[in-house]
């Protein structure tokens, strides 16, 4: 448990998925997934909820990536929705400058709620549409700077911007995640002290006695 | 004759001497003395020793404590003695009571045949009677402590072997140093206790054989007296089996039957505490208010009747206070454990927490996949929840009385509406009817739907959540494939902007207040490490839907008008 290294840990993040309803973003996520080797990233439960392997830098990330209803009536309860995320992807339509406006709507909402703790990509989808764009870049950008988040450009229809933006964000919740655990001592405990947050799995079974020192006979 | 004399009076002198000496040793000896018979005493729950019945026979030695265990006390070890499943021995000052007690009866038998006349025989037994006695107590005090001595070297032992196990390094949380101790404790009550070790064998040799996990599990979850020496902690008071069977034979009943009907609450659980619990909540009286606001929100649809308002406050006020006690019994269910000795069944099924999880796993290594950890969280929820569930339920009802009532009104209101209407996509559902043979869209997840307040186990109420919205998913695939016959087929799967509206008309469909209460407590006892996953994210999408099949009622306005944003 305690021994071992970083290597044989698994990351685990929750990562919640907001947007207006036609601005793409199950169209941005299912690319995600299944873009890449097979489509068995596609859970039962179809493009809600999604999940994703990863290795980054030699370290495990299981992504856990929740859609949620971008209409209005469902809103009540939202933080129920995103309590305990590491990440939130918040998706507008470069067309749609109301559906920039409700982003900015639910960047409030999740940093009242959830403080800094949370990692923030806003995202401008359908680039391939910019002929139309009534969001600026400018505007988008110092926003996002303005409230802490990471702007991005995706096209879920051209499959463009949508690895990197992941692949961002997973390296800066593993930052934000060594960083609490920095904090906590090199503590580390996988077990319920670390509340719900971020999870730090083993996931190899770990009946062998971490290595080294004297064995136990 | 004059010798015999000498002899006599010598003899007397003598016997003085060695009364006077054992005053003195008394004297200097009561610490020594009550510590050992405090010793004997504290093991399990024997008082002090020192009772008028004894008086009588000491009262020429004039000593302060008796070296005797009062009969009834040494009655009530004996029968907890042939009760212990792991045959303890006595004690050298148990043993030495016991010497102590045939001595005295021996004594008291001489003293009998006695005449009148012999009044210094009399003395004379008695002063040797006390000697030998206190020479008992000595003896045995001594080996006591050998064998305490003993025993701390062996505690030194496997607390060194737990380290190695925990392989510290550096600094130690709390919650890791509590662990070490526990197992500790787990490896000393393995050394006094042959079955776990059967068990960790038997499972050595058939790694892949899950049906051993829940046999240990089941094994453990009965009068088990493991606790008593693991922690100080113990989850042995009887979690009654029977209790459970009976439960089950309910259950069975009921499926039998009608396993669509609501589950009444039951109250043949014998969980006292909550039980009155229970009772308590019943002062708040429903003084009938309850049921006219909904009665009136049945025709007027009006929630904020002038008229009703000062009531309103009563009960807003009460429902408070139930929901305070609420959070309190929900704390209390998930931290109590550390002081339940004496409180009763519920803090045996708190156990359910973390703790009784982690002491499994450090007590069977070999439990330590993510296959075992799963199967055996599930095992223990059952055997733990399973009698618990349906009075917890009811407590949750009380408290969401309001919100079920809400949900019951949207279901009267719209219980036979179209999916369209609440704002289900056009494409994710046949507008013929025909088409469907009879039934209506997404019949089936609502009948999976209703199963759920059937089953009286978090994970499995959860599970059955989870089968919902896959066959909902399944469902939507299956009616969009007959819309696009003709076009081609596209392959966007459905998002959540699509799953909320069905689920709501599922929810609205299965026809079960219940389900806003069932989901509530799910909520507080679902495993946190479930959370974050699939099951997480169905749970969370039912109470979702839930609410908002609640709010429905408050006014058309909700309904389909935002269809489209």
């Amino acid at each position: 448990m305690a021994a071992g290294g970083t290597g044989g840990r698994t990351y685990s993040f929750k990562v919640v998925l907001l947007g207006e309803g036609c601005v793409g973003k199950t169209s941005l996520v299912l690319r995600y997934c299944e873009n890449k080797f097979n489509d068995k990233h596609i859970t039962t439960l179809q493009a809600s909820f999604l999940t994703k392997k990863l290795n980054i830098t030699g370290k495990r990330v299981n992504l856990a990536i929740w859609d949620t209803a971008g209409q209005e009536r469902f809103h009540a309860l939202g933080p129920i929705y995103y309590r305990d995320s590491n990440g939130a992807v918040l998706v507008y339509d470069i067309t749609d400058e109301d559906s920039f406006q409700k982003v900015k709507n639910w960047v409030k909402e999740l940093r009242k709620m959830l403080g800094n703790e949370i990692c923030l990509c806003i995202v401008g989808n359908k680039i391939d549409l910019d002929k139309d764009r009534h969001v600026s870049v400018e505007e988008a950008e110092s926003y996002a700077e303005s409230v802490g988040a990471k702007h991005y450009h995706t096209s879920a229809k051209l499959n463009k911007g949508i690895e990197e933006l992941f692949l961002d964000l997973c390296k800066r919740m593993m930052e934000t995640a060594q960083a609490e655990e920095r904090l906590k001592g090199n503590g580390a405990s996988q077990s319920a002290s670390s509340r719900r947050g971020v999870q730090i799995v083993d996931d190899e079974p770990q009946a062998t006695p971490a290595g080294g020192c004297c064995s136990s006979g | 004759i004059v010798a015999v004399e000498v002899e006599r009076m010598l003899r007397l002198a003598e016997q003085c001497l060695e009364r006077a000496k054992s005053f003195i040793g008394k004297s200097a000896d009561p610490p020594d003395l009550s510590a050992s018979v405090s010793a004997s005493s504290s093991w399990r729950k024997a008082t002090s020793p020192t009772k008028t019945g004894h008086r009588r026979v000491m009262s020429e030695g004039g000593g302060e404590l008796s070296p005797f265990l009062p009969p009834e006390i040494f009655q009530r070890i004996q029968t907890v003695e042939s009760q212990d499943t792991s045959k303890k021995e006595l004690t050298p000052i148990e043993e030495a009571s016991r010497l102590n007690q045939k001595l005295k009866a021996n004594y008291e038998a001489r003293l009998a045949r006695l005449t009148p006349g012999q009044a210094y025989q009399k003395t004379s037994l008695t002063l040797s009677l006390q000697r030998q006695m206190m020479e008992n107590l000595i003896i045995a005090k001594a080996r006591q402590d050998a064998l305490q001595r003993k025993m701390e070297e062996r505690r030194l032992r496997l607390q060194e072997e737990a380290n190695r196990r925990f392989a510290a390094s550096g600094a130690m949380t709390a919650e890791e140093q509590e662990q070490r101790i526990l197992y500790t404790n787990v490896l000393e009550y393995e050394q006094d206790h042959d079955w776990p070790k059967l068990w960790k064998a038997n499972m050595r040799k058939n790694l892949d054989d899950m049906t051993l996990v829940s046999g240990l599990v089941s094994y453990l979850k009965p009068t088990r007296t493991v606790g008593s020496s693991v922690g100080g902690q113990s989850f042995s008071a009887d979690s009654s089996p029977s209790l459970s069977h009976d439960l089950h034979a309910n259950y069975d009943d009921e499926d039998g039957d009608e396993p669509h009907t609501q589950v009444t609450v039951d109250r043949e659980n014998s969980f006292e505490d909550l039980e009155q619990f229970l009772t308590q909540l019943d002062w708040a009286p429903p003084h009938g208010s309850a049921d006219d606001t909904g009665s009136d929100l049945d025709t007027t649809c009006d929630p904020l009747m002038q008229p009703e308002q000062e009531e309103g406050n009563i009960q807003e006020l009460e429902i408070r206070a139930l929901t305070e006690h609420l959070k309190a019994v929900v704390k209390d269910i998930h931290i109590a454990i550390g002081e339940h000795e004496d409180r009763g069944h519920l803090w045996v099924c708190l156990y359910i927490s973390d703790q009784l999880l982690s002491l499994c796993l450090l007590s069977f290594e070999c439990l330590n996949t993510a296959n075992s950890k799963d199967l055996c969280l599930a095992s223990i929820e059952e055997a733990f929840f399973t009698p618990l569930w349906s009075a917890l339920v009811a407590l949750f009802r009380k408290v969401h009385r309001e919100r079920e009532q809400a949900f019951e009104t949207s279901m009267k209101l719209y219980g036979d509406i179209s999916p369209g209407d609440v704002g289900v996509s056009l494409k994710l559902f046949p507008q013929d009817p025909g088409a469907l043979q009879g039934s209506y869209p997404y019949e089936s997840a609502v009948q999976e739907l209703r199963l759920l307040i059937i089953d009286r186990c978090p994970q499995r109420k959860l599970e059955c959540i989870v089968r919902t919205l896959r066959l909902i998913c399944a469902c939507a695939e299956d009616y969009r494939c007959l819309h696009e016959v003709d076009s081609t087929p596209k392959t966007a799967a459905i998002g959540a902007d699509d799953l909320l509206p069905i689920l709501s008309f599922v929810a609205l469909r299965s026809q079960c207040p219940q389900l806003v209460s069932e989901c509530a407590a799910l909520e507080e006892f679902i495993h946190e490490g479930y959370l974050i996953g699939e099951e997480g994210y169905c749970l969370t999408s039912m109470q979702s839907a839930l609410a908002y099949v609640e709010s429905l009622h408050t006014g058309g306005a909700h309904l389909p008008a935002d269809k489209l944003t």
